[in-house]
């Protein structure tokens, strides 16, 4: 393993290091559970944190901003000018969490993979340098509703960061994940670590992974009853019933990818496309022009939302899965139909059914 | 449709409005060509049964199917008014800019028909789009056995491209039957749903070896199938093309998404036998 360690006073100076050559976004304390990321500068650097709750507002839009600009249309003599925008800022996002990191996998999967390459992500995300931090904090780091230990893509992160930090009390590891990543360790504030460093770190790790609240997300049982079909229209109904209709899962889901597209003036005779995310729990989402809506009730669009990101076929189609364990459709459903929930739903209602057919025979 | 990595697959190209031809309340063809002469070309090979996304400045884009024919020299599209879009588009005059990007789905596979029967079964505007499947299987007439055209409209005068039809009725080209829900303006013709000309005396429908192309409002489509399968169709020999709010038309902004399938770039082509494993309504 490319590793160092990194003294606990030094960890924030790293921020500077790479705000030398980035916008560093980095996350902070709101008032009272409000955490959010932020551009660092010269004002906040102090109020970086390493610990505390995961922002609600996913990091995704710095790869996918919540209203990107994609091109500017000018009416001029005798025809029309197209002229793209493309935002190719170097940034770094410090503290970021291990399943932040899988979503944004995910969206390079979605985005960059197939026959359309998307290029406004693809330059985004080109110019991004991801630190991630180890959730190790059970008080600050880990919400009720995270369950990333039961989508395989946390505390600490495998794979897809530059750099990987993790709290062992008086120092950090640091790994390298990509050369640029261990091209930092060229700086003197990086020390040689010793195999002591690594052996706390599978100590800590063994004792984080008993202390997440939600840890029986049986997503294997629900992926496997979804993709058969096996899930009863009563219990999508159940579901559907609970929606509020308000995006709220959509909006805060590190993983999810629709948007929906917009003119807009900007000035005489000079319009803006933009992109915007939009959310399938919306009625609007699938009616078309002249008022016909194939998807109409509620639990048709929620059994779609559950069903594009359970179902086998789009996991093998992204080889990868649209939900990374972050828990923050959990946290902020109103009808209480986040992931863990409806997982748990899927596979009472789905087993019992089976166990009555089961009896029948 | 494989775009160059570094292609911006979002950009319309400009393309001009050579002129405009009414066709129905309401739909009105629109004649354009691409600006750049080499987009034009690219274009052009464009495969029946595929989209293209048109934009008009300022108001928004949508998918419009592509009626031509890849083996006709002019491209147009016929589109009915339903919102600000197509407003927009109705609007504009010849010699005026639009955009246009595409093309884009899998289209019909031509080729693999060859030696069938053809049978096109279509409701009002349904038409559009297999309209390109029909010209091209009329300019490939040798390689196709018997080809029909099952065509219904609300009213006589929402029967689209009727001058085509009529031209293409002859011996050694296709069979029409046309019906109207209701009979106005003189209409000696049948009248009754579409798939009420499967039943009507002198019509022989062939089944074996043949292909149904189905395109039609969703009502339309559920009782045409039901008529076809209980004629003896398979599913698999029913083919038809789905319709979708559509914003990006490359498979990005997933608003088509039917089940497993994004009908922009999976379809907008479906075998029936497919639209049943989606594991939605359409």
């Amino acid at each position: 393993m490319r590793a160092r360690i990194i003294d606990r006073a030094d960890v924030l100076k790293l921020v500077d290091v790479l705000r030398q050559d980035h916008e560093v976004i980095a996350p902070f304390c709101g008032r009272g559970r409000d955490t959010y990321f932020d551009t660092v500068t010269e004002e906040n650097r102090e109020r970086v944190q390493i610990h505390l709750p995961n922002p609600y507002y996913p990091p995704k839009r710095y790869v996918l901003p919540h209203i990107e600009g994609l091109f500017r249309m000018r009416r001029s003599s005798g025809g029309v000018q197209i002229e793209p925008t493309y935002d190719g800022r170097r940034r770094a996002i410090f503290g970021i969490r291990s399943c932040d990191l899988a979503g944004i996998y995910h969206l390079d999967r979605f985005y960059l993979g197939r026959d359309f390459r998307d290029v406004y992500y693809e330059r985004r995300r080109r110019n991004l340098f991801l630190v991630n931090v180890v959730c190790t904090d059970p008080e600050l780091d880990i919400d009720d509703g995270c369950f990333c230990v039961c989508t395989d893509t946390g505390p600490a992160a495998r794979a897809h960061f530059d750099l990987q930090l993790m709290d062992l009390g008086e120092v950090f590891l640091a790994v390298a994940g990509t050369p640029q990543g261990e091209a930092l360790f060229a700086n003197p504030l990086f020390k040689k670590g010793a195999p002591a460093h690594l052996a706390r770190r599978r100590e800590i790790l063994e004792k984080v992974r008993r202390q997440f609240k939600t840890t029986t997300s049986w997503f294997s049982a629900a992926v496997r009853y979804v993709s058969l079909g096996k899930v009863a229209e009563q219990t999508w109904e159940a579901i559907g019933n609970r929606c509020l209709e308000c995006g709220g899962c959509t909006y805060v889901c590190p993983a999810c990818t629709c948007f929906t597209v917009s003119d807009r003036k900007v000035g005489p005779d000079e319009f803006e496309r933009v992109r915007l995310w939009d959310s399938c729990a919306l009625y609007g989402f699938t009616r078309m022009a002249g008022g016909f809506n194939p998807r109409r009730a509620v639990h048709d669009r929620r059994n779609r939302r559950f069903f594009r990101k359970l179902s086998h076929y789009f996991i093998q189609r992204e080889l990868s899965m649209a939900c990374v364990g972050c828990g923050r459709c959990e946290e902020v459903c109103h009808g209480h139909v986040g992931m863990p929930t409806v997982v748990e739903m899927i596979r009472r209602a789905s087993a019992q059914q089976e166990t009555n057919e089961r009896a029948a025979h | 449709m494989n775009a160059p990595p570094t292609e911006n697959i979002y950009l319309p190209k400009a393309a001009v409005l050579d002129r405009v031809v009414d066709e129905i309340p309401e739909v009105k063809t629109f004649f354009w060509h691409f600006v750049d002469p080499v987009e034009q070309q690219g274009f052009q090979r464009f495969r029946p049964g595929q989209f293209a996304q048109v934009s008009l400045l300022g108001v928004g884009e949508f998918p419009a199917s592509l009626p031509p024919s890849p083996t006709e020299t002019e491209v147009f599209f016929t589109i009915r008014l339903v919102g600000s879009a197509t407003l927009a588009l109705h609007q504009l005059k010849p010699g005026d800019q639009f955009g246009v990007r595409g093309p884009y789905g899998n289209g019909f596979p031509m080729a693999a028909y060859y030696g069938r029967n053809l049978v096109f079964v279509a409701g009002g505007i349904g038409l559009i789009p297999l309209r390109s499947c029909i010209v091209y299987a009329l300019k490939h007439r040798d390689k196709y056995g018997r080809i029909q055209v099952f065509y219904g409209a609300r009213r006589p005068r929402e029967l689209l491209y009727l001058a085509s039809l009529r031209q293409w009725e002859q011996p050694g080209g296709l069979e029409c039957h046309l019906a109207v829900d209701r009979g106005e303006d003189g209409w000696k013709g049948h009248v009754g749903v579409v798939g009420s000309l499967f039943r009507k005396p002198g019509v022989q429908v062939p089944v074996a070896d043949t292909t149904a192309f189905v395109c039609g409002p969703p009502v339309m489509f559920r009782f045409v199938i039901k008529d076809l399968l209980a004629m003896g169709f398979e599913d698999q020999n029913i083919v038809s093309t789905l319709e979708r709010y559509m914003k990006c038309g490359v498979g990005k902004c997933g608003h088509c998404c039917i089940g497993v399938a994004y009908v922009c770039v999976d379809g907008p082509v479906f075998t029936y036998a497919q639209i049943k494993k989606l594991g939605e309504d359409i």
